[in-house]
């Protein structure tokens, strides 16, 4: 499906709309048309309010089934979209108004026209993007991703139904991956890219952007809990709950504890004593997924089988696991309740830098608030972007940064008009 | 003569009761041979305290300590001098590693006449020549995925009048070739010989679809047949109903559902599994299915699901005599109206997740790989 200037038209017509873009793009530049925010908010508000009234629950019950997401955090997710919450998006990530400084008017505009590569990973995550290009206030492109099911358009065209402004701002092309030549076209076309996915479709982005392109990169992420021996029993608790509820596969997700030690028999006992609390919480936990199980399963069995040659020590029962690995490099773990325990003491944090542009959250763990701020101090100059507590690794907030920067930001420039 | 040399000359293919004796000591035979050879075998078994003399009984094989196939992907593992390797063959690597598994003329030999019983036993021998159209690549001397060459092997079932690949060799790796295929099609449904096709089921099923989509219908000559190896991999998704399959199949071709023959195996576990005219896969006497529990690594009942642990004595040359694949599936209990008695297996498909949803980085990437 594509939507084009607020109506829906089939995949058939999709060569035929590419070649008019342009074109259809320039005369609407012409008209200086600005978008108003306000008309952002209310569509959203709006249909966010609809989906709480159950409007849309055929869609949404079964994504809150699949990643087991409560009625608290789906309510929290929906506050996002209320105008409650991207006002506060708004203010947090946007300077106010203009400003004037030595015969200067310093204003901000959109970036222009922004093109959304969007994964496939998250039914909601392509028209999300495309809403905070709007907020910026510029005209979005958005190619959807393989496998969409539809409800990008879906949304989108129900925003721009409560706000029929919207329409010349969004542009929803099927265009798959292959057919890099259209894609180029519309990157040509746009001013920044905005693109979601892991190393290879940010690398893709960059390989066909010309110089003079943005790229915007939400690229995949790890995450991991730095832990000192004292750290409490409560603590490990709350982070294995985290763990057992996204199964690791959020990059926000603990893949792995880094403890404060170079001793392989303290890192052997810390592996052992999380194992106990792990095995514990996920006992009252949804139980993982069956063929991830079972992958896993193999997995460990396959660790066993090499353990004379790595030395692991490794801990398993009912489908979990926590390998104790001799080295300290930061790795993706088995996921769905596998966990790695790497020693690495403070004084070697620093190292973590190698993994620049991977990093992202990382809880602290330890009784000694003193410890605790000299070691986010550390993790935050290696280049990690959020520290929490080990409970709040996955928490979303209305205008919480974004891999370490703000989106609205990203997608709008600066423009110094000077007075003369 | 060998337990093993006995045991593959059976005709007794699906009646496992006539066999388990025999089965057990060609176990334990192929056992011994692989421990005595090779040292990281042996040093699994050790490390598991088993040795190849604890293999007496049915029960036994349970204990007896598997490898998965991810092992052979990292691991090269053989119990004979490489210069004794006839044919060093490599998996499909849908996932992008390879499981190496060598065989030497022993073991080859062995195989050999099970397929000859196994062929005799599904009527795949013929007098009548053919026209082969094959669903993979032409094996070249760089080319050592066993489909390569078990399909090729496969085009000996009947004397071949001709042959023609879909998968050809570009300058930029294999590229499939359609117009050709469709052009063989167009050949044999006009020939007076027979046609069979060779191939993974996804290439089929796509191919037929393709041309039932242009309103292609072909009567292929009496005895044509549609036979299928290798699995469905990465389109697993895509697989249809088997039924809308054979519906296919005689809409386009005109060939009959018990013309329609689907076999399993591994290189890791190259034992021929053919589906019976009810389209199960029974139990050869050349293998034993061991279904387990993920979670326990014990053996489940029949009829619940599980990781499917394959069991053979045919290699000796590699220690793949109890291989864990990266399968889910079912052992269900005969009798079959075909007449096997062996229980049959349904694989029910990968390990791993079917929606990949995840934004930790390489997380996507590792959950698409087989294990």
């Amino acid at each position: 499906m594509i939507l084009y200037n607020g109506k829906i038209y089939g995949t058939e017509m999709q060569q035929e709309l590419l070649e008019r873009l342009p074109g259809d793009l320039d005369e609407f530049l012409k008209t200086d048309t600005k978008l108003d925010t306000e008309d952002v908010i209310t569509a959203c508000d709006t249909l966010a309010a609809r989906v709480k009234n159950g409007d849309f629950d055929d869609t949404v019950k079964p994504f809150l089934e699949t990643f087991g997401v409560s009625k608290k955090q789906f309510d929290d997710l929906l506050y996002l979209f209320s105008r409650d919450g991207l006002q506060k998006k708004i203010q947090t990530e946007l300077p106010d108004g203009e400003e004037i400084i030595d015969n200067f008017k310093r204003t901000r505009y959109p970036l222009g026209i922004l093109l959304h590569i969007a994964a496939g990973n998250l039914d909601v995550l392509p028209a999300y993007s495309v809403t905070e290009g709007l907020l910026a206030g510029n005209i979005n492109i958005l190619k959807l991703p393989m496998g969409d099911s539809g409800l990008s358009v879906k949304l989108l065209s129900e925003m721009i139904d409560i706000c029929p402004s919207l329409a010349p701002f969004i542009y929803v092309f099927d265009v798959p991956s292959t057919e890099t030549e259209s894609i180029m076209k519309l990157a040509d076309l746009s001013d920044g890219i905005a693109v979601w996915g892991g190393d290879a479709a940010i690398s893709a982005a960059r390989h066909f952007a010309g110089v003079n392109t943005k790229i915007i990169a939400w690229g995949h992420k790890l995450s991991f809990a730095y832990c000192e021996p004292d750290c409490t029993d409560d603590e490990l608790r709350e982070l294995a709950k985290g763990i057992c509820m996204s199964n690791q596969t959020l990059c926000s997700s603990c893949q792995g504890i880094f403890l404060d030690t170079d001793s392989d028999e303290e890192a052997d006992s810390f592996g052992e004593r999380f194992f106990e609390i792990f095995t514990e919480v996920n006992a009252s936990s949804r139980p993982a997924d069956y063929g991830m199980r079972a992958k896993n399963a193999i997995n460990i069995y396959n660790e066993r089988l090499e353990q004379h040659d790595t030395k692991s020590r490794i801990f398993s029962r009912d489908g979990i696991s926590v390998i104790v690995r001799r080295d300290s490099g930061l790795e993706l773990s088995y996921m769905y309740r596998s966990v790695w325990v790497k020693k690495l003491p403070m004084d070697k944090i620093h190292l973590l830098h190698k993994n620049k542009g991977h990093l992202q959250t990382a809880s602290v763990l330890t009784a000694d608030p003193e410890k605790k701020k000299k070691i986010s101090r550390i993790l935050a100059n290696t280049g990690v972007v959020r520290i929490t507590s080990p409970g709040n690794m996955s928490r979303t907030v209305p205008g919480e940064a974004h891999d370490g920067t703000y989106a609205l930001r990203e997608y709008s420039r600066i423009v110094e008009t000077e007075f003369y | 003569m060998s337990s093993t040399g006995k045991l593959f000359r059976t005709r007794h293919i699906y009646d496992l009761s006539k066999t388990d004796d025999l089965f057990v000591s060609s176990v334990r035979e192929t056992c011994n041979f692989c421990y005595r050879g090779c040292s990281d075998y042996k040093r699994i078994l050790d490390e598991a305290g088993f040795s190849p003399d604890d293999i007496n009984t049915m029960d036994d094989l349970a204990d007896l300590p598997f490898i998965p196939t991810l092992y052979f992907k990292h691991h090269t593992l053989t119990s004979v001098p490489e210069r004794k390797l006839f044919i060093k063959a490599t998996s499909s690597g849908t996932s992008g590693t390879m499981s190496r598994i060598g065989f030497d003329l022993k073991s080859l030999l062995t195989g050999a006449h099970m397929v000859i019983n196994v062929g005799r036993y599904h009527k795949l021998w013929s007098i009548k020549p053919t026209n082969y159209i094959i669903f993979g690549y032409q094996p070249t001397k760089t080319n050592k995925t066993a489909f390569s060459k078990t399909a090729y092997g496969f085009t000996f079932f009947a004397p071949a009048k001709s042959r023609t690949f879909a998968l050809e060799m570009t300058g930029s790796g294999y590229k499939l070739n359609w117009d050709r295929v469709l052009k063989a099609m167009e050949r044999c449904a006009r020939s007076k010989f027979p046609m069979r096709t060779i191939g993974f089921p996804a290439y089929t099923y796509f191919l037929l679809k393709d041309m039932k989509a242009k309103g292609i219908r072909y009567k292929m000559p009496k005895g044509s047949m549609i036979t299928m190896g290798g699995g469905w991999k990465q389109f697993y998704t895509e697989q249809p109903d088997k039924k809308e399959f054979y519906r296919l199949v005689k809409e386009v071709l005109d060939i009959d559902e018990d013309h329609i023959i689907e076999f399993f195996g591994a290189v890791e576990h190259p034992i021929l599994y053919t589906d019976c005219r009810c389209h199960h896969f029974h139990v050869p006497a050349y293998g034993r299915v061991i279904i387990r529990d993920p979670d326990t690594m014990r053996p489940v009942e029949n009829g619940k699901i599980g990781l499917v642990n394959l069991i053979t004595p045919m290699v000796r040359s590699t220690p793949v005599v109890s291989v864990m694949t990266d399968d889910l599936g079912v052992l269900h209990d005969g009798p079959c109206s075909c007449g096997a008695k062996s229980p049959w297996l349904e694989i029910i498909g990968r390990v791993g997740v079917a929606d990949i949803v995840t934004c930790a980085a390489g997380g996507e990437e590792y959950l698409k790989e087989g294990s």
